[in-house]
């Protein structure tokens, strides 16, 4: 399972090493299919993390400290 | 008196030519303020110097393409160049090769100054650099909430990275607050557990950019924990904090795409990721595909009875075999334990008993005989042997064979007394002979012999032809035999019976 608290440099990072890994070709059919089982989920998790992206939200911090939206002009 | 004109255009030249030829106008320091500015299309840049007092025409060939200011009215500068005569206007101007604002001079020097302290004390180090993230979550920037550096690098993550925030830290990014407020800013954004933070602003000049010189923005940029991206002007622009920061961008725009990766990249490279995931898990998955119908299309397991009916065949006549020779073995013993049963020995043993008894006796009863018939042999043998000559005459049997010894004596005897009167005849014959009675007579013979060789070899002889009168010529020990052989001056010696004389060939 992906742990949820990874970062996409971790998932992406894991999910090269696995891909070479089995690109390899020399493990056996069970923990082939069970590398591939957990490049899925790294793809998917990936994948989430990207299309959770909107619009870049610009925060502006203000002199008393307080985080607004930024709207650039 | 000479009373002839010249034209305008030969005094002008006369006069250009004496500026020239000076030394000191051809390379000259002017500082003085700028007035009457004008900047042409051309790029050329014409204007007035002037001090208090006097003022002089002055020009810059493609100024534009030379200065990092835009030279204004009013404005300081310090000038190299060369003054030379403008034929047709009659008047002498300046030649500007280098124009810079007076002031800035020194702001040089401040800058030389600091970066060689601050490099000295390893502010600059490359180990002291961090990694910028390459998959950012959070980005600071410090710079002017209204300023262009802000919405290029707001539109640049947008573009490339949207799942990144964007928190800005307003600063003012030039004047003589702007180090304070800058230093502030990277301080206060330590707060908001940042990815990277962006400090910069847009070009300007060289007094626009000064904030980013100062030694409390350099220090504050060094001591901050997230990594630093330092983005100030343009790229030929080179501040301290440039050298400070973890990295240095040539422009706001640059450092937004340094912060963060490209989206469509990244995309991409995870789609091909994941093709390659897959293709790699089939090209597994038909190996052993490829295995298993290998393993399933042998006989064993499409047609098994083929392999094992020929040997159920075998088996089977094996087993015949078997049961039949195990019966033919075993009617066979019957067949000799019935032989055995009926046998005399099993039915009659008393018989048996008598019959070897009877052998038994017959044999006792030989052994008997035989023995006896023996002792009677040898004592016949015993009395034959007492019966004999030798025993009985043992005289007779001695003078018989001294008869025999005594005929061998005689022929002995007769034998050689023939051989010894054989080898004295032998021996007379020899004594008779004439060598024995008379050796003088064979050396005399001998002795003639020699005497006639010796004759013979006398004639011969070349020193007796000398004792007649001849001589012999002789050069070098050889005899010379004939005048072909001398020349003259030759030596020759010449020898008699009784010597020899050297002479000479005329």
């Amino acid at each position: 399972m992906v742990e949820e608290n990874m970062s996409f440099e971790d998932n992406l990072k894991e999910l090269e090493e696995i891909v070479a890994n089995l690109e390899k070709g020399d493990v056996s059919l069970d923990n082939a299919i069970e590398e591939f089982k957990k490049a899925m989920d790294l793809v998917k998790a990936c994948d989430d993390k990207l299309k959770d992206a909107q619009d870049t939200i610009a925060k502006i911090v203000k002199d008393n400290g307080e985080i607004t939206d930024f709207n650039v002009e | 008196m000479n009373e002839e004109y010249i034209t305008v255009s030969k005094v002008t030249d006369y006069i250009g030519e004496l500026f020239r030829s000076d030394l000191n106008l051809r390379h000259v320091r002017i500082k003085g303020e700028l007035s009457n500015v004008k900047l042409y299309p051309s790029g050329h840049l014409y204007f007035t110097l002037k001090d208090e007092e006097s003022q002089i025409k002055g020009v810059m060939f493609a100024a534009r393409y030379k200065l990092r200011f835009r030279p204004k009215h009013g404005m300081k500068v310090l000038i190299e160049g060369k003054i030379e005569v403008y034929n047709k206007h009659g008047n002498y101007q300046l030649y500007a090769d280098k124009i810079s604002k007076d002031g800035v001079g020194d702001l040089h020097r401040r800058f030389e100054e600091l970066k060689e302290k601050l490099n000295k004390e390893g502010l600059f180090d490359e180990s002291h650099k961090k990694d910028i993230p390459s998959f950012p979550k959070r980005i600071g920037v410090i710079t002017a909430p209204n300023g262009a550096a802000i919405r290029d690098i707001i539109t640049t993550i947008n573009r490339r990275w949207p799942i990144c925030q964007v928190i800005l830290f307003p600063s003012l990014v030039q004047g003589d607050k702007a180090a304070e407020n800058i230093v502030y800013q990277i301080r206060m954004s330590q707060k908001f557990n940042l990815d990277t933070l962006i400090v910069g602003r847009g070009g300007g000049s060289i007094e626009d950019l000064w904030s980013f010189n100062e030694e409390i923005v350099a220090r504050a940029i060094y001591e901050c924990e997230t990594p630093v991206i330092s983005a100030v002007g343009h790229e030929i622009d080179f501040t301290i904090s440039d050298f400070v920061a973890d990295l240095r961008a040539p422009t706001p725009t640059a450092a937004a795409e340094i912060a963060v990766p490209p989206y469509a990249e990244i995309k991409n490279a995870i789609n091909q990721l994941s093709d390659r995931a897959n293709m790699a898990i089939n090209k597994k998955l038909d190996e052993n595909k490829i295995k298993l119908d290998n393993i399933t299309s042998k006989k064993i397991f499409t047609n098994p009875y083929e392999i094992y009916a020929p040997k159920e065949m075998m088996l089977d006549q094996i087993i015949s075999r078997l049961d039949f020779s195990s019966k033919s073995l075993l009617m066979r013993n019957k067949s000799r334990l019935d032989l055995v049963k009926s046998s005399s020995v099993f039915k009659n043993p008393h018989e048996l008993f008598t019959s070897q008894r009877i052998v038994l006796d017959n044999l006792v009863g030989r052994l008997d005989y035989s023995s006896s018939s023996l002792i009677k042999d040898n004592q016949n043998k015993l009395a034959m042997i007492k019966n004999s000559n030798v025993f009985k005459n043992p005289d007779k049997m001695f003078d018989s064979q001294k008869t025999v010894l005594d005929g061998l004596v005689n022929r002995l005897d007769y034998s050689s007394n023939r051989l010894i009167s054989a080898n004295r005849n032998r021996l007379d014959m020899v004594k008779n002979s004439s060598l024995f009675r008379n050796p003088e007579m064979i050396v005399n013979s001998k002795k003639e012999q020699y005497l006639l060789q010796f004759s013979k070899l006398e004639i011969l002889n070349p020193l007796n032809t000398l004792k007649r009168g001849y001589t012999l010529a002789k050069s070098d020990d050889k005899v010379v035999s004939s005048v072909r052989d001398v020349k003259s001056g030759d030596e020759l010696e010449v020898e008699f019976k009784d010597g020899s004389v050297n002479t000479k060939v005329i």
